[in-house]
């Protein structure tokens, strides 16, 4: 196949196949698509991919990826900069923006502890947030960690850290899923429903 | 030989009262499952007897049953090992085993795991459960159907590595206690990143204030673990010792021992404390009791498994030992007590899953029989003609009685096809 195709057309195909998800054949028919379509479409990939490396940095307060530092929502003063929510990854932080009903800031630790990718505390932003509340007062931190083995550790390894500091430190709830049906539920998550049951409002 | 040639296909031996549940596999269908391309079974209750050559098919169907009960196989780690040879060229290849199974409740019950190949060229495949056609999980296969199997390589059993023990009552408590494949599953995840960090520990990477969740974490399985093994070992070894004491003439005293791992004692010069956590091993402990002694066993040990780069304590190195007479088998039998030790503990777990589901489970004897001699083979015969529903593998009809044959259903099994036999000329 090598020699049919230009090595223009294989290098790209080659540079897709090494993003997540992607195989061989769908970088193929990536490839093919921007070949036929109008210019601007790949002038504009390519302008993007530049900026992703060139104009983004992590926000100096939560570490988050943004333009300018620091991140919007650090600066938004009607957002209450006195509680953290502690997420494993950017894309965390999108999916509690999503909720639209959270008005904190953010701590992003960009990773979770294991020991067997090589991962250690060292690794995560951990040394930043306790800076961070030291530096300025906190009332709350919610851990929101993956409710994998790994997030666990982590958000054990942070209330480790936090808790000297006298802060209040919370877990998400893990349990049913909305609109489910219990006894489609697995055991796990009925059981750490039942641990983290609450008083009815 | 002798007399009794015409032997009636009873499709029911009943020594039951009528009322008793049971619980059994009524239909068997397989595709592409291992060397049948298609088979569809009807199985009669009492004792079925497979006959052939070698690798005609006798222990795949065994196989089949097994994996339908537990969705894993005896024989192989590998799914892709199940799947017919003959259409790995296939576009998408897959196998799939099917049964009409009766449960304890009298309820028809369809039970289907497939496997399909994940997509093309890949050697990855998706096992896909389904119970009355409705996509279920592992666990909700659990308690449906229970086997017992019997297998040449587990008359070894006693003489064998720990780990073949330990496997063995996974595969056993697996079948009844979702908790236990659970804590089992989480504890092998846990002590591969405990494992790397001790590593990392000894090469100043990280610190040992990190094993502190990976610790806690290991307990709280290792515990739920323990407790279950020590429980069933000791249930076990009181139906065991009934068996042990009748194939032995009365003379020897089995007990079974569940041996937490241990390290020897420093001053002791080869004198091995027995006793780790310091438990009661003829008290049963529940798992919340094990857990925190277990992590101060842990404490104890961090210096060593640190320079070792690995657990050294734990679940993953107990064992169950063999006594009789005081004496462990392993090391002081013979290889006729050690078979009389196994024979006991297969018909004490024949019991005990009884007691588990409430109905004799479904018993798969593999070439199993031509391997005792005389004596324990009429003996193992003999105990399990109440049981419900028993499939059993031979070469040879003549290492049968005929008192169990004359019972028994007869087939013939060639190349994945099967007959009856209608007269036995052993």
């Amino acid at each position: 196949m090598s020699q049919v195709l230009p090595p223009s057309v294989t290098k790209l195909i080659d540079a897709f196949s090494r993003l997540p998800g992607v195989g061989s054949k769908t970088a193929s028919r990536l490839t093919y698509y921007l070949l036929r379509a109008p210019e601007d479409v790949s002038l504009a990939l390519s302008e993007a991919l530049v900026e992703l490396k060139t104009k983004t940095q992590y926000c100096e307060i939560c570490h988050n990826i943004t333009e300018d530092s620091p991140c919007p929502v650090c600066r938004d003063v009607r957002r209450d900069q006195t509680t953290i929510v502690v997420v494993e990854d950017p894309l965390d932080v999108v999916a509690v923006e999503r909720t639209g009903s959270y008005r904190g800031v953010y701590h992003v630790l960009h990773g979770a502890i294991s020991p067997v990718d090589g991962i250690g505390p060292d690794h995560l932003k951990l040394k930043e947030l306790v800076e961070r509340i030291e530096a300025k007062p906190v009332a709350e931190v919610i851990i929101a960690t993956n409710p994998n083995m790994e997030g666990e550790a982590t958000a054990m390894y942070v209330k480790q850290m936090v808790e000297p500091l006298g802060v209040k430190i919370t877990r998400l709830a893990r349990g049913l899923p909305s609109g489910g049906d219990l006894e489609y539920v697995d055991t796990v998550t009925l059981m750490r429903a039942f641990e983290g049951r609450g008083d009815m409002k | 030989m002798g007399g009794g040639r015409e032997h009636q296909k009873l499709t029911s031996i009943s020594h039951k009262t009528y009322f008793e549940p049971d619980m059994q596999i009524d239909y068997l269908s397989l595709k592409n499952f291992r060397n049948y391309a298609r088979l569809e079974l009807g199985i009669p209750t009492g004792p079925v007897v497979l006959h052939g050559e070698n690798a005609q098919g006798k222990t795949s169907l065994l196989e089949a049953i097994y994996y339908l009960a537990t969705s894993t196989s005896p024989y192989t780690n590998s799914d892709r090992q199940l799947i017919n040879w003959q259409v790995a060229n296939d576009i998408l290849p897959y196998a799939q085993v099917g049964a009409d199974i009766i449960t304890t409740e009298r309820i028809m019950s369809r039970v289907e795991i497939t496997l399909i190949m994940e997509s093309e060229g890949t050697n990855r495949f998706r096992k896909e459960l389904r119970i009355n056609g409705v996509s279920k999980r592992r666990s909700d296969l659990l308690g449906m159907i229970g086997v017992v199997m019997f297998l040449p390589q587990d008359l070894m059993l006693v003489e064998g590595s720990p780990s073949q023990r330990r496997r063995y009552l996974d595969l056993t408590l697996g079948q009844v206690d979702d908790e236990y494949t659970e804590a089992l599953n989480k504890f092998d995840k846990v002590l591969l990143q405990r494992n790397a960090l001790l590593r990392r520990i000894a090469a100043n990477y990280a610190s040992k204030t990190e094993l502190e969740y990976w610790d806690e974490q290991l307990a709280e399985c290792a515990g739920v673990i323990i407790a279950a093994r020590q429980r069933i070992i000791r249930e076990l070894e009181g139906l065991a010792q009934d068996y042990h004491h009748d194939i032995s003439g009365g003379r020897e005293d089995l007990q079974l021992v569940y041996q937490p791992s241990f390290e020897p004692t420093v001053e002791g010069d080869g004198q091995q404390s027995f006793n780790l956590f310091g438990m009661d091993l003829h008290r049963e402990m529940d798992a919340a009791e094990i857990a925190p002694q277990y992590r101060e066993a842990l404490l104890d040990n961090q210096k060593e498994e640190v320079e070792r780069g690995m657990t050294l304590i734990g679940p993953q190195r107990d064992d169950l030992r063999f006594m009789v007479n005081g004496r462990d088998l392993s090391m002081f039998g013979s290889r006729g007590q050690a078979r009389t030790g196994v024979l006991a503990i297969k018909l004490a777990e024949l019991v005990w899953m009884k007691e588990q589901f409430g109905a004799y489970p479904i018993l798969l004897l593999d070439e199993v029989v031509a391997e005792l001699d005389a004596r324990r083979r009429a003996y193992l015969l003999e105990q399990i003609k109440h049981v419900n529903q028993v499939l059993l593998t031979t070469t040879e009809l003549s290492v049968l009685t005929n008192g169990f044959l004359s019972t028994a259903t007869l087939w013939q099994v060639e190349e994945g096809q099967i007959s009856p036999i209608n007269s036995v000329d052993a």
